[in-house]
């Protein structure tokens, strides 16, 4: 089963690093991985900016997750 | 007397400029990287880091590039390595057997022990945080 995972883990960084190349050609019509962020990240539940707190929230646990435990 | 522009409104600051923020980003993950995992200097060093960073984006004061209002539907694209992602580690995590379903970060850690790579991986976060920050 390792091997299963692993090479899903794999396919996903496939279509990550696909999908990045994909939006840099000229006339894409696939957004680029920054715009979409910046398009979650402008989410807005009132004056509250939800998807900047989600992002950023999300990015500090990932950091402290492999980096401190 | 004012034909010429504001300069303070051209300038471009320190924080937006490459050559500042890469060096102070390699210094802080050069340091970074000496700390293990479990220890109260990597807690700290990290923390502030993020607290940091959180403080900027959120209040604005490094600056925001333009997000776009609506995304055409080839957006949807983005979904797949999102979810590929995510359900590999949601479907290994369920799992209690952490030899054979091991989630991500416990096939990182054997990398994450080594300087070199620990170092070159928070340069990575600490490079995708200010991305994020600046969005």
């Amino acid at each position: 089963m390792k091997a299963v995972i692993l090479s899903l883990f794999a396919l996903g960084a496939v279509a990550f690093v696909a999908l990045s190349w994909l939006s840099r050609r000229d006339g894409s019509k696939v957004p680029g991985f920054g715009d979409m962020a910046g398009f979650v990240m402008a989410y807005r539940v009132g004056r509250v900016p939800v998807g900047r707190v989600a992002v950023l929230g999300f990015w500090w646990w990932l950091g402290w997750h492999f980096f401190c435990r | 007397m004012h034909d010429q522009p504001e300069a303070s409104a051209q300038q471009v600051r320190a924080i937006d400029r490459p050559i500042v923020m890469i060096p102070v980003f390699a210094l802080i993950a050069a340091v970074g990287g000496l700390f293990g995992s479990f220890t109260v200097s990597a807690n700290l060093l990290l923390h502030a880091i993020a607290g940091t960073m959180v403080w900027l984006g959120l209040s604005g004061r490094a600056g925001r590039r333009v997000a776009p209002l609506r995304l055409s539907r080839s957006s949807l694209w983005w979904l797949a390595p999102v979810l590929v992602f995510g359900l590999t580690e949601l479907f290994a995590f369920l799992h209690t057997d952490r030899v054979a379903y091991p989630t991500l970060s416990l096939l990182a850690d054997p990398v994450l022990d080594n300087y070199l790579p620990r170092a070159a991986s928070y340069f990575g976060w600490l490079a995708g945080f200010w991305a994020l920050v600046r969005r």
